[in-house]
């Protein structure tokens, strides 16, 4: 069975999408046959991959088993690494979802069995999306921008989950220059299993896209690129705990 | 993932196959790499025979198949061994590998050195949509490109492939680059059997088709020679031992049709196989070490080590001896003369079919015989005995099987074989209990070793009375009234 892995947070524009691309290709990287479902309606990690944003029949009918799932993944330019993309119509996910007795979300991952690793990349906002989510993931990636603000999601995400899948926060965005972050993070660490990892602020992050790649890929000893291997790391040994 | 495989012109190299395929298709170049590929497969060419390929290359040792490529199963080792058992195996590959080679040791059989260019198919967003490899060798093969399908674009596949084909003219490759690699290095693909495979006419002279047998037997024996003296595997020394115990019982059987000189030649061989023997049995006993060992109650295995440590010493002094045999001008000289002997000769006045049938219908009568009156109290050498001539017989059924309906020979053999099985258990026990008691005494310093023995014996000697029991029914369907009117009507 596939390890489902999320990237999550309420918010958006924190690296959620920079994560996901990465640390899949990270993945693929290490041998492990990998998946990205790029959930997120606008579509950015599939823009990323330089593969289409369509959905045979659009997200409804994927959810609801009416489109062959197979048939819509698309190998990306890294080796072992796929992609199922995003679809405009993902914007109405929460109606396709609402109602079913059943996980939607995880009837269509539970077949993918030939991935070892399947990487959910969210939308923001708690919704039925969200929802779904929790229930199928193994394991919630919540980059935190440490800024009061972002910084409360980790609560925010407490209080909805209770025994559902480890929510593995880590700080992103981060410029340690900036005396606030540096607070900022020694409080969240003290009060909240926080990964020691930080993914820093950087420009090499931002130029992904324009490369429309990943940055492991096109700039494998850059800062960022170092600390997103550091994090895998760090998160494999989380999960195998 | 589809995979499609075509060959790239003589000579080619990989700039110029490069620009060739540039001018045609929309691709991205990686960089380019050198690597060394080892093929293995056993002397015998087992894996070959299973539709099985296995490679080294950089520190990954690959197992694929033949026809497809398509991977199996991998590990990663170190350089590229030099001969593997089953036991060097890792777990991975062994669950395939240990059941095709068994005894015997897998071999490079052919090495590559290849330059590769990994290239990269794009679409309109500049998207890789298809994967080529170039790859060309110093070694005598023909370059290769092999384009992969990436899922969800397979079309851009069959887009490559009508530009190599109809654009390039470059044919797809039949041939699995392992054959070719083994050829161009001067072997044999499917690797060197020992089987005599003969098709003999019937109505030819008997001592002509018997030189095809003899000189295809001398054949064997060449074969297996550098294998036994390097010690590769114990197969070697086996192949060749057949190959020496089936000249013997043919020079018995077709004595007729030799003059006195032949007596020489029988020597010969009957030398050969006394000078090797100790080494096959040392061999056998350590091929079985690990079965019996496990045999015994689970406080005692580790008990019969040092059995294995004396017979490990005694094997060496078993190869050396049989080394300066068979390195001996006197043994390749009798070769030689014995190949000049055979086929030297004057055609015989009888046919080939007609002394056949007649030997076989002679040994299958004594075999009657001798079968017959064997009961309960007989003694084990009239059990061996039998099992003996029941050899000769097996072989002239090999030897001479193309002369015969393939639907009168296999159920005769099959017959015979499961007879001669249950006459070589009862055997076997009975070589194996003696041979535990000569060693013994080796062992008087380790007495819980020889305890050990002593409980491998009892049992050795409990399932040599349970094969002589079922000696009566294995003997009558051989001996049955119908097997008797085959052989008579065929044979007769």
């Amino acid at each position: 069975m596939s390890r489902v892995l999320a990237t999550y947070n309420i918010k958006g524009g924190v690296g959620k999408t920079s994560a996901a691309v990465n640390l899949a290709t990270l993945a693929a990287h290490d041998g492990a046959q990998t998946l990205l479902w790029d959930l997120d309606p606008q579509g950015a990690s599939t823009y990323l991959f330089r593969v289409k944003p369509k959905i045979k029949g659009g997200g409804a009918k994927l959810v609801r088993g009416k489109t062959d799932v197979d048939g819509q993944i698309k190998g990306t330019d890294t080796d072992g690494l796929d992609l199922l993309p995003a679809d405009f119509s993902y914007r109405h996910m929460d109606l396709a979802l609402d109602g079913a007795k059943t996980n939607r979300l995880n009837r269509v991952i539970k077949p993918l069995g030939e991935y070892e690793y399947v990487f959910l990349d969210c939308p923001p906002s708690i919704s039925l999306v969200s929802e779904n989510v929790f229930e199928a993931a193994d394991a919630l990636l919540v980059p935190i921008i440490p800024a009061t603000l972002s910084s409360r999601t980790l609560d925010q995400l407490h209080e909805v989950l209770s025994g559902g899948p480890k929510v593995l926060g880590f700080f992103s965005m981060a410029d340690r220059r900036k005396k606030l972050h540096r607070e900022l993070m020694e409080e969240l660490g003290r009060e909240h299993d926080v990964l020691e990892t930080v993914i820093p602020t950087s420009a090499d992050v931002e130029r992904m896209g324009a490369e429309r790649a990943a940055l492991v890929d096109f700039a494998p000893r850059s800062r960022a690129a170092l600390a997103y291997a550091d994090l895998w790391n760090e998160i494999r040994a989380r999960l195998a705990s | 993932m589809p995979v499609v495989t075509h060959v790239l012109p003589e000579g080619a190299d990989l700039s110029s196959a490069r620009s060739a395929l540039t001018d045609h298709l929309p691709l991205r170049a990686g960089r380019a790499t050198r690597r060394t590929t080892t093929f293995y497969d056993t002397f015998d060419g087992r894996l070959h025979g299973a539709g099985l390929t296995l490679q080294h290359t950089g520190t990954a040792l690959a197992l694929s198949v033949r026809e497809t490529g398509d991977e199996v199963a991998s590990a990663t080792v170190g350089a590229a061994p030099k001969r593997l058992f089953d036991r060097d195996l890792p777990a991975a590959l062994a669950k395939w590998l240990a059941p095709e080679i068994e005894m015997r040791a897998l071999l490079p059989v052919a090495r590559l050195r290849t330059h590769e260019l990994p290239l990269a198919l794009l679409n309109e967003d500049t998207k890789t949509v298809a994967r080529l490899t170039l790859s060309v060798t110093d070694d005598g093969t023909r370059g290769r490109v092999t384009a992969t399908a990436i899922r969800g674009y397979e079309s851009a596949l069959e887009r490559v492939q009508t530009t190599l084909v109809e654009k390039l003219a470059l044919p797809e490759a039949t041939v699995p680059l392992v054959d070719e690699a083994i050829a161009a290095a001067g072997g044999q693909p499917a690797g060197t059997s020992a089987k005599l495979s003969l098709a003999l006419d019937p109505d030819e002279p008997a001592n002509v088709a018997a030189a095809r047998v003899f000189t295809r037997l001398v054949e064997v024996i060449r074969d297996n020679f550098p294998g036994t003296l390097d010690d590769v595997d114990s197969e070697f020394l086996h192949d060749l031992r057949v190959a020496v115990r089936r000249t013997r019982s043919l020079q018995r059987q077709f004595k007729t049709v030799y003059p006195e000189r032949l007596q020489h030649f029988r020597d010969e061989f009957k030398r050969i196989q006394g000078v090797t023997g100790d080494l096959r049995d040392l061999d056998v006993y350590l091929l079985d070490f690990d079965d019996l060992k496990a045999s015994l109650p689970e406080k005692m295995q580790a008990d019969l080590e040092p059995l294995r440590t004396v017979i490990e010493r005694r094997r060496a002094r078993a190869l050396t001896a049989t080394r300066r045999a068979l390195r001996a001008e006197r043994t390749a000289g009798a070769l030689s003369d014995w190949e000049r002997f055979v086929t030297d000769r004057r055609p015989s006045d009888r046919t080939v079919g007609s002394l056949a049938s007649h030997r076989i219908t002679q040994v299958y009568r004594k075999m009657v015989k001798l079968g017959s009156a064997i009961d309960d109290d007989s003694p084990a050498e009239d059990l061996h005995e039998l099992r003996k001539v029941g050899k000769e017989l097996r072989y002239l059924l090999e030897f001479f099987a193309s002369l015969y309906p393939t639907e009168v020979v296999k159920p005769f053999v099959k017959t015979l074989k499961g007879l001669q099985d249950q006459l070589g258990r009862f055997q076997d026990r009975e070589v194996q209990a003696n041979a535990l008691r000569e060693l013994a005494p080796a062992l008087q310093d380790s007495p819980h070793t020889v305890m050990a023995m002593g409980v491998l014996v009892e049992r050795f000697m409990q399932e040599e009375l349970a094969a002589r029991a079922e000696f009566a029914e294995r003997f009558e369907a051989f001996a049955s009234k119908a097997q008797r009117a085959i052989v008579k009507e065929h044979f007769g």
